[in-house]
């Protein structure tokens, strides 16, 4: 059990807990306690009081709200385990194959259950004979069929120990796989060999695993889902609800009181930083629990970091909801803006793939320090004071994108 | 707090053009303390406009106004904290209970207040932790007065409050801007309904082409057309439709 599990099972425990015993007291305390004067508040108390209680109702609208569930903590469940499961399925590279064996000799009998044991062989126990292996491998199920002929294992003459070939069958688009895995059963017959005639091998090839703690993919996977979820929560949130906002009259109402741009601003990134880092602790509890993912950082750090990722990502959300009239001026501008990021900044394939020229261009993207970043704390185990790179460049856009929000912001 | 001859609203050759067109022409009227006044004219004789040039949230092309001696165009934070604006569609988010969007519009002043107080005033105290959207049209303009008027402002706008309902819910509006008006409260309103006028303003003024072409009491104004000859076809009868239906389907609120 590991502490992804015990968390899950704590917050549970802690859940029912506050439903059967504290819930039900505190109600009744309030019901006999007799009510409150409220106490005046001072000048600066009832700005802040403004973007608190602002950000406390919407923060309990969400919880209300399914749809909103679905898409803060579900919908990067579903990534999650759609491309957590592409990449961290088996690491080891195996075949599938057909075995065929036409000999007679018990020996052949033996190698084939011992090719089935081999951890680098998938045997499709289906296929009989060489029609079904031939209409698999046009398909692409199977990488090669493996024939064992008629005198396979049957002694050569004057000899006394079982030979013959295994013949590696094989169509024109898995001729990569056909060059390896005939190495592999190269190296499988030479290690049998090895037992039915002595001979000295002089030269060997040894392989050991270094200590050295590597990037598994899933950590690339990972972290990049991390930027996506920030992404579209950041940007498509305010996009979808702002001029639904405009549409109802709503932001016009709060227009005609009092109520300050950056009053409004600051709330719904209060909001958007608190549920952007539960989504992503979900993600997190779900990525150890299932995925096996290894924290390397400091947590407190982390979430430093992720919640300011957050604010710099919804900047853009708060200038393109804020600017638009309607859904039709928000969507084409928010698409624009998000799917270059996409795909460049490393949310669904690593940048290091890319040439150097476009890593470097692309690294300046909002969205490039964010991913990096989260994968230097969380995989890395780095401080914040040692990416001070892509903390830079996150400020410089937060200031640019927020006084591109405020400067831009329409209440109708 | 009765009606009284204090001034609250001062507004003064008031201008507004969209391209080149003239919205609003040059206005000037007076609200007292305490009155309800109306903004009566066709469809686009500027009465949206006017409203919400003083409301802030237009930009005054020239002219002035003031409202209890700020000027508008010059503090506009001051002026939004003494005033309550009802818009024509009242619009509330959603999954948000009555009583937290209380909370909020106070908040918006800087207000912390005790929601339920408010909402007891105009019968919607059991709706209490219900959602808006579940509110009828009645229900939702009550509250939305209400919700105007959590900071106890000076003058409270109403951009045409009874359109869209039923007689029933319009007549339990009618008192309830009576009430707000008892409290010393000027109401500014536009409507189309010459009966609410009629009922409901102590003073008219009447808006054609961004200008005003009359300004007095409702009975001022009939008086004085009856006076120049006006005759309209008599009626015998001394109820019309309108009574019949309160008459049979009654007064209590749906």
């Amino acid at each position: 059990m590991n502490v992804a599990w015990i968390v899950v099972i704590a917050l549970v425990v802690l859940r029912i807990g506050w439903r059967l015993f504290v819930k039900p007291r505190r109600a009744a305390k309030a019901a006999a306690a007799p009510v409150k004067p409220l106490k005046p508040l001072s000048p600066t108390q009832r700005k802040w009081y403004t973007v608190w209680v602002f950000f406390s109702i919407n923060i309990r609208r969400l919880f209300r709200d399914r749809l909103a569930l679905f898409f803060t903590f579900l919908f990067p469940l579903i990534f999650l385990f759609v491309f957590g499961g592409l990449n961290s399925g088996n690491k080891s590279v195996s075949f599938n194959v057909a075995v065929i064996n036409e000999s007679k000799v018990p020996f052949a009998k033996t190698f084939t259950e011992q090719l089935s044991k081999n951890k680098a062989f998938k045997v499709d126990k289906d296929v009989k004979n060489f029609s079904q292996a031939n209409e698999k491998m046009g398909r692409s199920e199977l990488d090669a069929t493996i024939e064992l002929p008629k005198d396979f294992g049957k002694p050569a003459p004057g000899q006394i120990h079982p030979s013959g070939e295994v013949i590696v069958h094989y169509t024109q688009n898995n001729e990569q796989a056909a060059q390896t895995l005939a190495g592999v059963l190269q190296s499988v017959t030479e290690s049998i060999n090895v037992h039915l005639v002595h001979t000295s091998t002089p030269l060997r090839v040894v392989t050991e695993r270094s200590n050295q703690r590597s990037l598994s993919a899933f950590d690339y996977t990972f972290t990049g889902l991390l930027g996506f979820s920030i992404l579209g929560a950041g940007i498509f949130g305010p996009i979808n609800v702002f001029p639904e906002l405009k549409k109802m009259g709503i932001l016009r109402r709060l227009h005609t009181t009092p109520l300050r741009v950056w009053q409004y601003f600051l709330s719904i990134m209060l909001g958007n930083a608190v549920s952007g880092l539960l989504s992503i602790a979900v993600m997190f509890l779900v990525a150890i629990g299932v995925f096996h993912l290894k924290v390397a950082g400091n947590y407190l750090e982390l979430a430093l970091f992720l919640a300011f990722s957050v604010i710099v990502i919804l900047g853009i959300g708060l200038a393109i909801g804020g600017w638009a009239k309607n859904e039709r001026q928000a969507a084409p501008l928010a698409n624009i803006v998000v799917f270059p990021m996409m795909f460049l900044s490393g949310t669904f394939f690593p940048r290091f793939l890319m040439p150097h020229w476009l890593q470097n261009i692309t690294s300046f993207l909002p969205l490039s320090p964010v991913i990096d970043g989260a994968r230097l704390i969380a995989t890395e185990g780095q401080h914040l004071w040692q990416i001070g790179s892509q903390l830079g460049i996150m400020a410089a856009w937060m200031v640019v994108v927020y006084i591109i929000a405020f400067r831009v912001f329409r209440w109708e | 707090m009765a009606k009284s001859d204090e001034i609250i609203l001062k507004v003064e050759n008031l201008q507004k053009s969209y391209e080149g067109k003239k919205a609003v022409d040059g206005i000037s009227f007076e609200v007292k303390r305490g009155e309800i006044f109306g903004i009566l004219g066709p469809n686009g004789a500027g009465k949206t406009t006017t409203l919400e040039m003083i409301e802030t949230l237009r930009e005054i092309d020239g002219g002035s106004a003031t409202i209890d001696g700020i000027d508008v165009a010059k503090n506009p934070y001051k002026i939004r904290s003494i005033i309550g604006v009802q818009p024509q569609t009242p619009g509330f988010q959603d999954k948000t209970k009555l009583t937290e969007l209380i909370q909020m519009f106070a908040a918006a002043y800087g207000e912390r207040v005790d929601p339920k107080k408010f909402l007891d005033e105009v019968n919607l105290g059991e709706k209490a932790d219900a959602y808006v959207e579940s509110l009828s049209g009645g229900q939702k303009q009550r509250f939305s007065i209400v919700a105007a008027l959590v900071h106890n402002p000076k003058v409270f706008f109403l951009d045409e409050p009874t359109t869209g309902l039923d007689p029933q819910a319009r007549r339990n509006l009618w008192e309830l801007i009576k009430e707000v008006r008892d409290r010393g409260i000027s109401v500014i309103l536009t409507t189309h309904y010459m009966d609410e006028a009629e009922i409901l303003c102590d003073r008219i003024a009447i808006m054609d082409r961004g200008k005003i072409i009359q300004l007095d009491t409702p009975q001022k104004l009939i008086k004085d057309l009856l006076a120049r000859g006006f005759t309209k076809e008599q009626k015998v009868e001394q109820a019309n439709l309108e009574d019949v239906f309160i008459d049979l389907t009654g007064k209590g609120l749906r």
